[in-house]
């Protein structure tokens, strides 16, 4: 049997993009930093209390009462355990992914949506991008990126993108065809379509897209540690890789409320667009 | 009331991204960044290095932890400057064939470290031969490490050389203290890819195997390797690690520091600086 040097063509590819392309790499890097750090600022910069009462309002308002007390009571343990500025970290780490995921993968599930072709392709890729372990691609991350926050946000991206682009797609071919009938016979042109039509009805898949793009960038946070990302996922390595299993539990404690956060906020977004959607 | 707060927000995260642009892209002389990985001699020298640098020496340092296989990538791809725990011959040996020309050694910090197959004191064996006789006692399982690592593919050759039938088994440095733990608490045979300095020896008293063949070699020694060119633009900085050496008495008293103190290392390592100063001058060279 022939064996096939899968892998080695794999490495030739890394070190050619390596010499090659590193200014344009370069160039990503700068750009994702900067992003980082824009939100890091925000989330360190705002003193606690301010961003405490923020969190409530913005629970209160999209998930109702009982977020916003869990919200805040979530929030004064993570503060009381000392992991506050940690989280922060993390949490701007996981805004970027998924801002990052957005830009590309609403418009790719728009486009996905509309062509059975692209449909095809793409769908073994997504499917690469979820399963291939994270492990694989790390270290040319380390490579193309350095060690920190970017190569655990790049790697954070791969991971996270794939149920935003297929809940988009899915969402919008969704959109019963007598809506689009009765839309087409008023005479609307295909972007009007688009976004009158399609978008507002496919809103709740959408959101639910986010709302898993988000729970995975926060299950990516420990394996983002080991490339230097830092914030709560160091501290989750050092309890394991040290048994200190106090400090560890303490870490992982706070990505399962920060993950709770944003879940039911996330959600409730979802929820009150189902119910505008259906009162419409 | 809505719409109100969702400007609001925009508006305080666009100028956060403006500020937070103009902050970031400083090229400084004076910075140094050293990795590091999360095991305890080099979490030690690592914040001690930096605090000596930092208040001795004036430059700004910063710590970035990871995996040891990215700390090396970063390091031999020039954008890490130091790392100051590598494990020769055998344990890093891997490392140094694939990134061995694109980094550079600044010297020996830590002599004799052992590598080696470890058990609880209170088993009856002390040599790797009798390990043959009690398969029985110890279940027929070594309990290895990460598989890529040296110790492993030494503890292989071990399995073959000696004609043990047993069966190495894979994990990770957290799993097998893990199993040494539970086998301890539980008083039950168990037998683990060992090494020193490691904080199992001050948890526990353990012993390693004799090893008559020496399959698992003499002893290790850490060694602090840097970026290329380190030693051209940053050469105080270079000299300082190119003396930067611990005797086994140093080194356990400033691990038991760390790990007893539970306060953030750099703040103990800062206060052991002080503590030491004859030995923190010699190391600078005064």
């Amino acid at each position: 049997m022939y064996r096939l040097p899968i892998g080695n063509y794999v490495e030739s590819g890394v070190d050619w993009l390596t010499n090659n392309l590193s200014p344009f790499f370069g160039g990503i890097k700068a750009a994702i930093e900067a992003i980082i750090n824009g939100f890091e600022f925000i989330y360190i910069g705002i003193p606690f209390v301010i961003m405490l009462l923020l969190v409530g309002i913005l629970a209160y308002i999209t998930a109702g009462k009982k977020t916003a007390i869990f919200s805040i009571v979530g929030s004064l343990i993570i503060y009381s355990i000392d992991l506050w500025k940690l989280t922060m970290k993390t949490f701007a780490l996981v805004t970027t992914a998924t801002v990052i995921a957005l830009i590309i993968g609403i418009p790719l599930g728009i486009w996905m949506s509309r062509s059975n072709r692209l449909n095809k392709i793409m769908r073994p890729i997504l499917d690469f991008m979820q399963t291939m372990p994270a492990f694989v691609y790390l270290i040319p991350a380390v490579y193309f990126f350095d060690l920190g926050p970017v190569p655990g946000a790049v790697a954070t991206i791969i991971f996270a993108m794939p149920p935003i682009v297929r809940l988009t797609s899915l969402g919008i071919r969704q959109v019963p065809a007598d809506v689009i009938e009765a839309s087409r016979s008023f005479g609307s042109t295909p972007s009007q379509m688009l976004f009158k039509v399609q978008i507002p009805l496919a809103m709740p898949t959408i959101l639910a897209g986010l709302n898993q793009t988000i729970m995975l960038s926060l299950s990516m946070v420990v394996i983002s540690a080991m490339i230097g990302s830092g914030g709560l996922g160091d501290i989750v390595l050092k309890g394991i890789s040290q048994m200190k299993i106090g400090d560890g539990f303490e870490g992982g404690l706070a990505v399962v409320i920060l993950a709770m956060i944003l879940d039911r906020i996330t959600q409730g977004i979802g929820k009150s667009k189902a119910a505008k959607s259906r009162k419409q | 009331m809505k719409k109100i707060l969702t400007l609001v927000l925009a508006l305080v995260l666009t100028t956060g991204l403006i500020t937070g642009c103009s902050t970031s892209g400083k090229t400084d002389e004076k910075k140094i960044k050293i990795g590091y990985v999360n095991w305890a001699e080099g979490i030690a020298m690592t914040n001690l290095a930096a605090a000596i640098l930092e208040e001795k020496l004036g430059y700004e340092v910063e710590m970035v932890l990871a995996d040891v296989a990215p700390v090396f990538t970063s390091l031999a791809s020039g954008n890490t400057d130091v790392f100051l725990d590598t494990w020769l011959p055998v344990t890093h040996g891997e490392y140094l064939e694939k990134y061995g020309k694109d980094i550079v050694d600044l010297g020996i910090s830590y002599e004799n470290a052992l590598i080696g197959l470890v058990v609880p004191s209170y088993v009856e064996a002390d040599t790797i031969e009798e390990l043959i006789e009690q398969k029985e006692t110890f279940g027929g399982k070594i309990i290895g490490i990460d598989s890529g690592a040296g110790i492993m593919s030494a503890t292989e050759k071990a399995i073959e050389a000696y004609g043990l039938d047993y069966e190495l088994v894979n994990g990770s440095g957290p799993a097998m203290t893990a199993a040494l733990k539970k086998a301890i608490n539980n008083n039950e045979a168990i037998v683990v890819t060992g090494w020193t300095p490691h904080w199992m020896f001050s948890s526990w008293d353990l012993k390693v195997l004799k090893d008559s063949k020496g399959i698992y070699g003499e002893a290790e020694n850490i060694h602090i390797y840097s970026r290329k060119g380190f030693e051209e633009d940053k050469t105080e900085a270079a000299k300082f690690f190119q003396k930067y050496t611990f005797t086994d008495e140093v080194l356990s008293d400033l691990m038991g520091a760390i790990e007893e103190s539970g306060k953030d290392p750099l703040e103990t390592a800062k206060e052991w600086m002080n503590n030491n100063e004859s030995q923190v001058n010699s190391w600078l060279g005064k």
